[in-house]
């Protein structure tokens, strides 16, 4: 009994010090904490809202890139503003972008040194308690304790996986351990506890890149960013593993890679279908943000087996010609980001003579991107009558060399058993 | 000394035809008349016509509208009074025109037999006109099939091949009606007959354009001109619909059957062009499909296919550049 009442006592006071612990910390650390407001020029009233704080005396505040998106791709639409915690507000200038973990640095004007958040120089440790700020809804600013679970796994691009509530408006907001250190910056959740942050050592290299050389213009700076980002990217695959696995009578390649994730389905269970279908999908589970109508960075792969039950060749092909009207770009871009498809299409044979496919190639330029672009595969089986085999892929913001160096491999590994 | 008259339309199409043998004929609304009109506008004694020994004068009969001749090398109208009339000439009374043929008025050449008289007259005979719709109909519901998602039964496909047959039957029976109407002989058979081989045709040429489609690539040119084929069909289609239903010239009848073939590709164009957005973020290929057995062409290689794609980024990024 005595045991049991020093447990719960124990318990009580571990939970009144992580809340005493956290006020202390917003206390001292709200001064450097801010409201980031994107300012519709027009109307004069706020379109967005995010979170930010200051990393240096001299005014530079770090914050997400999806927060001032709206000002860095229309700077003549929209101003960018900071509301500190005594309500003040002070204009600010976008200095530099990482748009690939979605971060950016702004400043504003000062006069004197100004109190600022300090980087983690180390990486928390697993369970270590870390605490996220932010203005979530525009509520004001809060504190919100919660755990460090290490980094996202089936990801490309690192992000920390934090057992926290991230809600929408704390994003840019920085998320501290015990010392008061940043060890990353609020970007995304997935809901119920789920959180996601950028990790501390991406803030400093921008931070660190901006102090060696300002960049000539944030387009061309994205433009860098998202090429290497994708050649990088597309490196990764084309070295990886790509392990030939059965779907039906088909053999199709998937690569051996924890960020590219496969789904697989089929009406097995439909017996009354007219065609057998077995579909399996590959993609990179993550995206690029620009805007909130383009995004890019994406990679999906599918691939579909049919075979006929009671059907004439030509009906199934004439099935098959209706989903080959149904492809669509993987990711979301509109007329001001993208120019149309550009396609051509040739009946091909690969090396391994294992199949003949009518294959489609179609690529469309990024307007504000030069030699970025979105390519479009697809590729169905022709020598066989009762079976096919689509396959089929969509890479979004990718250089024209990388394109095609993924395209050849991927058309000459399908091939029939 | 003979003289024949002609009623005709404002269109010189002749309507009745009279010859008379007499030196003087009278023409008016009253019954004592050699021409007997029905025109209100007509006076009871409008106009005579009287043979001098040398020459026929036409002379009006003080009437209230007054009687024209047209002036061949003037084109205009003029008052008749004591006028003398030459062979082939047209005169207004009322709202009516006649013409004056004299015996030697020269008389065009005869048009033989066209040649595609036997093969018109093969296409309206019942059993081949028979055959030849039901071969469309059969044709008509082997795609409503072939385009169904599920299976579809034999009741199932009758009621829209038998509409779809029905629907299309509306044109050659709108052009026997428009030849009715302006005094042509209807001929529907024929019509019908002409009309429904070159609908099988249309299907003949639908076949081959996919078939060339799904065999070529897009560097290749014969898909363009595979959707010619149409084209020319639709013009000779129109020309025979011509040449059954109205008596014209070669020329004439060859204008109207042009004229009629840009109105329908072109008038689908527009229509096509008009609900074009300005901007698609849908990829547009060729999607043509068929079974292996249609496939006659030698593949290509990807060595090629990635070669070929490398003109698609510069027209991309031109567009891009173009559009922005």
């Amino acid at each position: 009994m005595k045991g049991l009442t020093t447990l719960i006592l124990l318990c009580i006071s571990t939970v009144s010090y992580a809340t005493e612990q956290a006020e202390e910390i917003f206390k001292q650390l709200a001064p450097s904490l801010y409201q980031i407001r994107l300012i519709d020029i027009a109307s004069g009233e706020k379109s967005s809202i995010g979170s930010g704080f200051q990393i240096s005396s001299d005014g530079l505040i770090a914050t997400n890139y999806h927060v001032i998106s709206g000002y860095a791709r229309h700077p003549n639409k929209y101003s960018i503003e900071i509301f500190d915690h005594q309500g003040n507000k002070a204009p600010l200038t976008l200095l530099s972008v990482d748009v690939i973990n979605d971060l950016a640095l702004v400043k504003r004007t000062t006069d004197s040194e100004m109190p600022f958040f300090k980087i983690a120089k180390s990486v928390p440790h697993k369970g270590e308690e870390l605490y996220s700020l932010g203005n979530p809804h525009d509520l004001g600013m809060i504190v919100v304790p919660g755990t460090y679970n290490g980094l996202k796994k089936e990801s490309f691009n690192d992000r920390i996986h934090f057992t926290g509530s991230v809600n929408s408006g704390m994003s840019g907001g920085p998320v501290v351990n015990k010392n008061s250190e940043v060890v990353g910056v609020n970007v995304a959740t997935s809901g119920n506890q789920i959180g996601f942050l950028v990790p501390h050592d991406k803030l400093l290299n921008l931070y660190q890149r901006y102090k060696t050389s300002e960049p000539a213009s944030i387009d061309a700076q994205m433009a860098q960013q998202l090429t290497d980002n994708q050649d990088k990217l597309i490196s990764t695959l084309l070295n990886s593993e790509w392990q030939m696995r059965p779907l039906g009578e088909g053999l199709i390649p998937i690569v051996n890679i924890p960020f590219i994730r496969c789904w697989g389905e089929s009406n097995a269970d439909k017996a009354d279908a007219i065609v057998s279908a077995v579909v399996a999908n590959c993609a990179l589970d993550e995206n690029t943000y620009i805007s909130n109508n383009f995004f890019t960075g994406s990679i999906e792969m599918e691939y579909r087996y049919m075979q006929a039950r009671k059907l004439s060749d030509t009906k199934f092909y004439q099935i098959f010609e209706r989903q080959l009207n149904q492809v669509r770009s993987g990711n979301k871009a509109g007329k001001d980001d993208v120019s149309e498809y550009q396609c051509q299409h040739d009946i091909i044979t690969p090396l391994n003579l294992a199949i003949t496919n009518k294959s489609v190639f179609c690529t469309r330029a990024y307007k504000d991107f030069p030699k970025l672009f979105d390519v479009l595969y697809v590729a169905i089986s022709v020598d066989k009558g009762d079976q096919a085999l689509l396959s089929h892929f969509t890479i979004a913001g990718v250089s024209q060399e990388s394109a095609l160096n993924f395209t050849e491999k991927f058309m000459e590994s399908i091939s029939w058993k | 000394m003979e003289i024949i008259i002609e009623e005709i339309t404002r269109a010189h199409k002749l309507i009745a035809r009279h010859k008379f043998l007499q030196d003087n004929i009278n023409i008016g609304r009253g019954y004592d008349n050699d021409i007997i009109m029905a025109d209100p506008h007509i006076c009871a004694q409008h106009l005579s016509l009287n043979f001098n020994g040398e020459h026929w004068v036409l002379n009006d009969e003080d009437t209230i509208n007054g009687s024209f001749y047209e002036d061949e090398f003037s084109k205009t109208k003029l008052a008749v009074h004591q006028h003398i009339v030459h062979s082939g000439q047209v005169f207004v009374i009322g709202k009516s025109l006649m013409r004056v043929i004299f015996p030697d008025h020269p008389v065009p050449e005869s048009i033989s037999f066209s040649p595609f008289e036997n093969i018109l007259n093969l296409t309206r005979h019942p059993i081949f006109l028979t055959l030849s719709i039901l071969f469309f109909a059969t044709i008509t519901g082997w795609l409503f099939n072939l385009h169904s998602p599920v299976e579809a039964t034999f009741t199932g496909l009758l009621v829209p091949a038998i509409g779809m047959t029905l629907m299309f039957t509306l044109w050659p029976a709108g052009v026997a009606l428009v030849s009715h109407l302006t005094k042509h002989e209807a001929r529907f058979r024929g019509q019908l007959g002409i009309c429904f081989v070159f609908f099988n045709l249309m299907w003949v040429s639908d076949f081959i354009e996919n078939l060339i489609s799904f065999n070529s690539s897009s560097q290749s040119m014969y898909g363009m001109v595979a959707s010619l084929l149409p084209i020319v069909l639709a013009f000779c289609l129109f020309w025979l619909n011509c040449h059954i239903g109205f008596q014209m010239t070669n020329k004439r009848r060859t204008v109207v059957a042009a004229c009629m073939t840009l109105l329908l590709f072109g008038g689908s164009y527009l229509i096509q062009l008009s609900k074009k957005p300005e901007f698609s973020i849908r990829p547009a290929f060729n999607t043509t499909l068929m079974a292996p057995s249609y496939l006659f062409t030698s593949s290509n290689n990807v060595q090629d296919f990635i070669e070929n794609s490398k003109a698609l980024f510069t027209k991309a990024q031109e567009a891009a550049k173009e559009e922005k």
